[in-house]
C-alpha cells in the first residue's frame, strides 16, 4: 500500500498544470477518477434500490396487486371494486427497454470512439464521436419519453406500474444529465479545453457511460424476466383467507 | 517439559519448576497498577453482578413470566448480563484507576514529561480478542438455540387455512386496526371478541394481520410479539402456563390513539375457556 | 479556436501557471451572490411555484385517503421551489454552468470563492474554503441540535405530566417524529461536518478538499433541508416517528412531504460530502504520509463516508417512492394495490443501521485523536483501530434486519441477522480496546476533552451491553417497541455520540475559532448534562423493562415513577447543555486568543498558525514520522529484559 509514495517528484516539464491550484493535471485526473468511482457506488446503490423494489414487489404480489388491472386472468378481489377496464391494459412490451438500452450502448461506443481519437490527437474525431453520441442520447431520451407516454397502464395501476414508472423516471433523469454532460463536453472541446494533453474529463465521462449501460441493462432484465408474479395465491387484504 | 537449567529463583522460597509464563504473570501482578486494576475489576464485578437479578425486577412488575417463552427471555437477560459483567468491570476498572492514580496535570501548561510509549502489547490484544470472540460466540450460540426453541412454538409460515385444528391447540386470528384489537376463533365457530381469551397449558397459534397500518401485537407478560401488517399475515404462538389477567399493548406507532390500543389477556383454565367460547358462540360481541 | 486557454499566467504558490480567460472580476457572478440572494431566490421561486401549483390543481381534487389534494401539491411545489430557488440564488448552479460553457475558473476566481479578503462576509456566501465550510457546519449543527433539544424538553414534559395531557396526541406524535429526525441529522453532521471538513485536510497536509465547490454545495444543501424540516412544524408535523413507516405516513398531514423533501435533499448533501471526504482522504495526503502514518481520524471519516455513500441512496429512494405514492397514487407501499410495507422497512433500515455507525465511528475516532495528546502516549495498537473500523464498515451493511426481527417479513432471516449483529460487536470491541490500551499507564492531563472520554466510554459500555440484549431475537421479542430500545439508542447516539462530538469540539475549538474555550464553565455544563443523562435514561430502561411501549403519551400508572424521574433528568440535561452552549458562545465571541498549539499536539493540524491561513501551509509538509509520536521508553521493559536474562542464563530460547 506504499504506492502512495510514488507521487512523481517533479511533473514532466510539459505536463500542463491545473489553473486554480497549480497541480499537475495527472494529479487532478486521478482525483477526478476517484470521485467518479464514488459517484458510481452512490448511483449503483440507488439503482439497486429500484431493483429491490421491483423484484420484492414482484415476488410478494401483495393482495394480488402486482399486475396492472386486466392483465392477468386471475384478478383478485380487494375491498375496493375495480371499475371495469378495457381488456387492453397489460404489462409493458419488453423490446422497447432493450431498444433504449441499445441506444445508450451506441452512444457509449461513440463516446469511446471520440475519446480514443482525442488521445491520438485527432481533434475532429473527438468532435464527431461526441457529437454522434449526443445525437443518439437525445434519441434515447425521446424514445424513453415515448415509451412512458404509451404505457398501457397509469401510475395508480398497481405495484408493477409503480416500479416500471420509477425505473423509467430514473432513466429519463440519467439521460437528461448525460445530454448535459455530452453537450458541455462538445462545447469545451470546441473551445480547446479538452485536448490530447488534458483529456481526463472525456475519460471520466466514458467510464460513467459504461455504468449507465449497466443501469439500463438491469432495468431491461427486470422488465423482461420478472413480469408475471410467482406468487399466485396471495392473501386477501384484511382477512385470513388466501385468494381462492 | 522444559529441561533447561532453572535460573536463580526470583523469590527465596521454593525452586521454580513452574513454566516461565507463570513467572511473567506473577511478575506482572507485582506491579502496583496491575494489582490495582485487577483488584478494581474484581470489586466492580462483584458490584455489577447483582444487576443480573435487579434487571429482572421491572420485568416482573406485573407478575412472574406467564409462559415458557417469557421464562426463556428472562433467563437470557439474566445470563447475558452476567457474562457481560467481566468485560464491563474491567473497562470501568481501567477508567477508575486512571482517574485515581494516573492523574498528573491540570491547567493550561503543556506537560513536560510523557507516558510509556506502548504502541502494542501482543498478550493484551490477543487476550481481548479471544475473550470478546468467545463471548460473542457464546451469545450467538445461546441465541440461535433459544430462537429455534421458541420458533417451535409457532407455525412459522403455514398459511392460515392450512393450519391443523387438533383438540389441544387453539387458533386465534388477530386483527389490528386503528385503534382496537379484534380476535376471532375459527375453531369455535368464528366467535369474535375484543378481549383475548387463552387457555392455560394449551398451545395457542396466532395469525395476525391489520386492516390499515402497521400495528404490533405484544402480549407483555407472555413474551409474545409480532407485527400486524396490512396486506400480510404473520404468525406466532405461545403456550400460557399461568392463570391471570395480562396486558396486550400495541408496540408500533399507529396514529393518534396508539397509546390507547390496549386490551386485556385473560388466561383461564381449559374448561373455562371452552365454556366462554360457547357462551359467545353464534354472535358477534361489541 | 482556443480563445479560452492560455490567456495569461498567474503565480500559484510560487509557480507561474497558465490561466484560462478571466471573465469579469475574480469570482464573476459569485461576487453578487450570497445567502441574501439565496433567500430571495428561494422564497421567490417557492412563492411562484406555490401559486402556479395552486392554479393547476383542479378544485375539489382529493388524495387516495380522501384528504384534499391541493395542500399536498402546493406544499410540495413550495418546497421544490425553495430548494431550486435558494440553490440558484446562492450560486450553486454557477459551477456547472461555467463548466458547460467552457469558462473554467482561474486561480483568482478560486481564491475569491475561497473567501480571500472577504472578512466575515465569507460565512454567508457559497464559500469553498474547507475551514469556512467547517465553521458553517458547526453553526447549522448547533441550530438543528437546539431545535431537537427543545422538542425533547416538550416530549419529556408531556411524559412527566402523567395526570393529564399537555399536548394533543397528534401534536405529541409530531414532537417525537420531528425530534427524532432533527437529532439524527444533527448527529450525522456533528463530527463529519465541522471536524472532518475543517480539520481533516490540514491533518493530512493538504490545502483544501478534493472538490471545494462540492464542499460548499454539501453545506448549503443541509441548510435547505433544515428549512424543509422546520417547515413541517407549520404544516401539521411529522406524526409518524422519525422512521415514517408506511402506510401510516400516507395518513399524515402535508408535513410528511416536508419530511420526504428534507431527506431527498439531505441525501444529496451526504452523498456529495462522502464523495469529497473519501477522495480527499485517498488522494490528497501529504508526501510521505503512507497509510501507516495517517492519523486514525482520517480512517474513521473515510469509513463513515463510505457507509453513508452506499447506504443513503436507499433511504432517499424510499422517500421518493413514498412521495410518489402520496402524490401520484403509485403503490410501492400501499398494500391494497400490491405495495408492501416490508419493502419500505427494508429500504429504510438498509440505511438506518449503517447510519448509526456513520454517527458513532467519527465520534469514536475523535476520542482516539484526543487521547494521545492528553495522555502523552501513542495510540495503542493502531492496527487494531484500523481493523475495528474496517470490520464495522464491512459488517454494517449486513445487519440491518435486526430492526425487523418482529415484523414477520422473513422469520428464517432472523437467524443470520442475529449472527451478523453479534459479530459486529467484535470490531466495535477493538475500538474500545484501543481506548483502554491508550489509557493504560498513561498520565492524565485533566482537561475537558479527555475528561469527556471517560464519560463517553462509560456510556458506550452501557449502550453496547443493552444492544446485546436487543440483538438476541427472543429477548427482542420482549423489548422491541418498548422504551428499552429508546434508552439503548440514546446511550449510544447521545451518550457516546453526542458527548463524543462535544469532546471533539472542545478539543478543536482553539484551532477552529482562534479562541480559548472557557473549560471551567463548559465542564460544569458537560457534567450537569452527563448527570441528567444518566438519570433520564436509566429510569427509561426501567420503564421499558416494565413494559412501556414507545411513542405513547399516556400510559399505565405503573410507569409513572420512572417517567417522573426521566423528566427531571431531562430538565437537568437541558440546563447542562445550555450552560455548555453558553460557554462555547461566550468564548467564541470574547474569549482569550488562543496560541496555535495550546495542547502541545504533534499532529499536523496543530502545527499551523491560528487562525489558519487560507492556504493552510505556505509549503506543503513532508511527513517522515509515525503519528502520535509521544511517549518515553517503558521503564518496565528493562526489568522484563533483565528478568528474562535471569531465566535464560545462556540466552537459550526466546521471549
Amino acid at each position: 500500500m506504499s504506492t502512495t509514495q510514488a507521487k512523481p517528484e517533479q511533473p514532466r516539464a510539459e505536463e500542463p498544470k491545473y489553473p486554480t491550484t497549480g497541480e499537475p493535471i495527472s494529479t487532478i485526473a486521478r482525483r477526478a477518477r476517484a470521485g467518479l468511482w464514488t459517484l458510481i457506488v452512490m448511483d449503483a446503490a440507488g439503482t439497486i434500490a429500484i431493483v429491490i423494489a421491483y423484484s420484492y414487489l414482484w415476488a410478494l404480489n401483495v393482495n394480488g396487486g402486482w399486475a396492472p388491472p386486466g392483465a392477468s386472468l386471475t384478478a383478485t378481489e380487494t375491498n375496493q371494486t375495480i371499475p371495469s377496464t378495457p381488456p387492453a391494459a397489460s404489462f409493458a412490451t419488453e423490446w422497447p427497454f432493450w431498444a433504449i438500452l441499445g441506444l445508450v450502448v451506441l452512444s457509449t461506443l461513440a463516446t469511446w470512439f471520440g475519446y480514443r481519437e482525442l488521445k491520438r490527437g485527432n481533434h475532429a474525431g473527438m468532435v464527431v464521436g461526441t457529437g454522434a453520441a449526443l445525437v443518439v442520447s437525445v434519441g434515447a431520451l425521446v424514445a424513453q419519453w415515448i415509451q412512458i407516454s404509451t404505457f398501457p397502464f397509469a401510475a395508480g395501476d398497481g405495484a408493477y406500474a409503480s416500479a416500471v414508472l420509477l425505473l423509467c423516471a430514473s432513466n429519463i433523469f440519467n439521460l437528461i444529465i448525460l445530454i448535459f454532460l455530452q453537450l458541455g463536453m462538445l462545447i469545451r472541446t470546441h473551445k480547446g479545453l479538452v485536448s490530447e494533453a488534458v483529456h481526463y474529463q472525456p475519460q471520466i465521462l466514458s467510464y460513467w457511460m459504461v455504468w449507465l449501460c449497466i443501469a439500463f441493462l438491469l432495468g431491461a432484465i427486470c422488465t423482461s424476466f420478472m413480469v408475471e408474479s410467482p406468487n399466485l395465491d396471495p392473501a386477501i387484504f384484511g382477512t385470513f383467507q388466501q385468494q381462492s | 517439559m522444559d529441561t533447561r537449567p532453572t535460573g536463580p529463583p526470583d523469590e527465596p522460597e521454593e525452586p521454580t519448576n513452574r513454566p516461565p509464563s507463570m513467572h511473567r504473570v506473577r511478575n506482572w501482578l507485582k506491579r502496583p497498577y496491575a494489582k490495582g486494576i485487577v483488584g478494581l475489576t474484581i470489586l466492580l464485578g462483584i458490584l455489577l453482578a447483582p444487576m443480573a437479578w435487579l434487571i429482572l425486577i421491572p420485568m416482573r412488575v406485573t407478575g412472574a413470566p406467564a409462559s415458557e417463552i417469557m421464562g426463556d427471555i428472562q433467563e437470557t437477560v439474566f445470563v447475558f448480563t452476567l457474562v457481560s459483567v467481566p468485560i464491563v468491570a474491567f473497562v470501568y476498572a481501567v477508567l477508575v484507576y486512571s482517574l485515581l492514580k494516573w492523574r498528573k496535570y491540570k491547567g493550561d501548561k503543556v506537560p513536560e514529561d510523557e507516558s510509556p510509549a506502548i504502541r502494542t502489547n501482543t498478550i493484551g490484544v490477543v487476550m481481548w480478542t479471544v475473550m470478546s470472540s468467545v463471548l460473542a460466540f457464546f451469545l450467538v450460540v445461546w441465541g440461535l438455540i433459544e430462537l429455534a426453541q421458541i420458533t417451535n412454538n409457532s407455525y412459522g409460515t403455514i398459511s392460515a387455512d392450512q393450519q391443523p385444528g387438533d383438540e389441544q391447540s387453539v387458533i386465534v386470528n388477530v386483527t389490528g386496526q386503528q385503534w382496537v384489537w379484534t380476535f376471532e376463533y375459527p375453531q369455535h365457530d368464528g366467535v369474535t371478541t375484543d378481549v383475548l381469551y387463552l387457555p392455560k397449558d394449551r398451545p395457542v397459534y396466532f395469525n395476525v394481520t391489520s386492516k390499515d397500518v402497521i400495528h404490533n401485537f405484544w402480549l407483555v407478560e407472555l413474551g409474545v410479539k409480532i407485527d400486524a401488517n396490512p396486506g400480510a399475515i404473520t404468525q406466532t404462538g405461545v403456550t400460557p402456563n399461568k392463570l391471570g389477567s395480562f396486558n396486550l399493548r400495541c408496540a408500533e406507532l399507529c396514529g393518534m390513539h396508539h397509546a390507547y390500543m390496549e386490551t386485556s389477556v385473560e388466561v383461564v383454565e381449559g374448561e373455562t375457556f371452552e365454556s366462554v367460547m360457547r357462551e359467545m358462540g353464534g354472535g358477534r360481541t361489541a | 479556436m482556443s480563445t479560452e486557454t492560455i490567456a495569461q499566467t498567474s503565480t500559484v504558490f510560487g509557480e507561474e501557471v497558465p490561466q484560462p480567460r478571466q471573465h469579469g472580476k475574480p469570482g464573476g457572478v459569485m461576487r453578487r451572490l450570497n445567502m441574501g440572494t439565496g433567500l430571495i431566490g428561494g422564497i421567490g421561486l417557492a412563492a411562484i411555484a406555490g401559486f402556479v401549483a395552486n392554479a393547476l390543481v383542479p378544485s375539489g381534487a382529493s388524495t387516495v385517503t380522501f384528504a384534499p389534494a391541493a395542500p399536498d401539491i402546493v406544499y410540495l411545489a413550495i418546497l421544490v421551489g425553495w430548494a431550486i430557488g435558494f440553490s440558484a440564488g446562492i450560486g450553486a448552479f454557477v459551477g456547472p454552468i461555467r463548466w458547460f460553457l467552457g469558462r473554467d475558473l482561474t486561480h483568482a476566481d478560486a481564491e475569491y470563492m475561497a473567501g480571500k479578503d472577504l472578512g466575515v462576509k465569507r460565512y454567508f456566501k457559497y464559500t469553498t474554503d474547507h475551514k469556512v465550510v467547517g465553521v458553517q457546519y458547526l453553526v447549522v449543527f448547533a441550530f438543528i441540535l437546539g431545535l431537537g433539544g427543545l422538542l425533547a424538553m416538550l416530549i419529556r414534559t408531556e411524559l412527566g405530566v402523567t395526570w393529564g395531557e399537555v399536548f394533543s396526541p397528534a401534536f405529541y406524535n409530531s414532537l417525537i417524529g420531528t425530534h427524532g429526525i432533527a437529532m439524527i441529522i444533527a448527529m450525522i453532521i456533528s463530527v463529519m461536518g465541522p471536524i472532518a471538513n475543517f480539520i481533516m485536510p490540514i491533518m493530512i497536509g493538504a490545502r483544501d478538499m478534493a472538490f471545494p465547490r462540492l464542499n460548499a454545495l454539501s453545506l448549503w444543501l443541509v441548510v435547505i433541508a433544515a428549512v424543509c424540516l422546520v417547515s413541517t412544524l407549520f404544516t401539521g408535523g411529522i406524526q409518524d416517528g422519525w422512521s415514517v413507516y408506511q402506510p401510516l405516513a400516507s395518513q399524515g398531514p402535508p408535513a410528511m412531504l416536508g419530511y420526504q423533501m428534507t431527506i431527498i435533499v439531505f441525501a444529496i448533501s451526504t452523498g456529495v460530502a462522502s464523495v469529497n471526504l473519501m477522495v480527499t482522504a485517498l488522494t490528497m495526503r501529504a508526501k510521505g504520509m503512507t497509510w501507516s502514518r495517517t492519523p486514525i481520524l482520517v480512517y474513521g471519516v473515510f469509513g463513515a463516508a463510505l457507509m453513508g455513500l452506499y447506504a443513503f441512496p436507499f433511504f432517499q429512494y424510499s422517500q421518493i417512492m413514498a412521495l410518489s405514492d402520496r402524490i401520484w397514487n403509485t403503490s410501492f407501499f400501499n398494500p391494497l394495490q400490491g405495495g408492501s410495507v416490508w419493502l419500505y422497512e427494508n429500504l429504510f433500515w438498509l440505511l438506518g443501521h449503517p447510519e448509526v455507525y456513520v454517527i458513532i465511528i467519527p465520534g469514536t475516532v475523535v476520542l482516539l485523536e484526543i487521547m494521545p495528546v492528553f495522555m502523552r502516549k501513542p495510540l495503542f495498537s493502531f492496527n487494531f483501530a484500523v481493523a475495528g473500523i474496517v470490520g464495522v464498515v464491512a459488517l454494517s451493511g449486513l445487519v440491518w434486519a435486526h430492526h425487523m426481527y418482529m415484523t414477520g417479513w422473513a422469520p428464517a432471516a432472523n437467524y443470520p441477522f442475529m449472527l451478523s449483529t453479534e459479530m459486529i460487536s467484535i470490531p466495535v470491541g477493538f475500538l474500545v480496546l484501543v481506548v483502554i490500551g491508550t489509557m493504560w499507564r498513561g498520565l492524565v492531563w485533566t482537561r475537558l476533552p479527555i475528561m469527556a472520554v471517560y464519560a463517553v466510554i462509560f456510556n458506550k459500555m452501557i449502550g453496547g451491553v443493552t444492544g446485546i440484549y436487543l440483538s438476541d431475537v427472543p429477548v427482542d421479542q420482549y423489548m422491541h417497541g418498548s422504551m428499552f430500545v429508546v434508552a439503548h439508542f440514546h446511550y449510544m447516539l447521545m451518550g457516546a455520540g453526542l458527548f463524543g462530538a462535544m469532546a471533539g469540539l472542545a478539543f478543536y475549538f482553539p484551532k477552529m475559532t482562534g479562541r480559548v474555550l472557557d473549560e471551567r464553565t463548559a465542564s460544569i455544563g458537560f457534567w450537569t448534562a452527563f448527570t441528567g443523562f444518566q438519570i433520564t435514561f436509566m429510569a427509561m430502561f426501567v420503564a421499558g423493562l416494565q413494559g412501556q411501549p414507545r411513542r405513547v403519551l399516556q400510559f399505565d400508572s405503573l410507569f409513572n415513577v420512572p417517567n417522573w424521574i426521566s423528566t427531571i433528568g431531562a430538565y437537568i440535561i437541558g440546563l447542562g447543555m445550555l450552560i455548555f452552549a453558553g460557554a462555547v458562545i461566550s468564548s467564541w465571541i470574547s474569549g482569550d486568543k488562543s496560541p496555535s498549539n495550546p495542547f502541545g499536539s504533534k499532529s499536523l493540524e496543530w502545527q499551523t498558525p491560528t487562525p489558519v491561513p487560507l492556504e493552510n501551509f505556505a509549503v506543503l509538509p513532508v511527513v517522515t514520522e509515525r503519528p502520535y509520536n509521544y511517549g518515553v521508553p517503558d521503564p518496565y521493559e528493562k526489568e522484563l529484559q533483565a528478568a528474562d536474562s535471569d531465566l535464560h542464563p545462556e540466552g537459550v530460547g526466546s521471549r
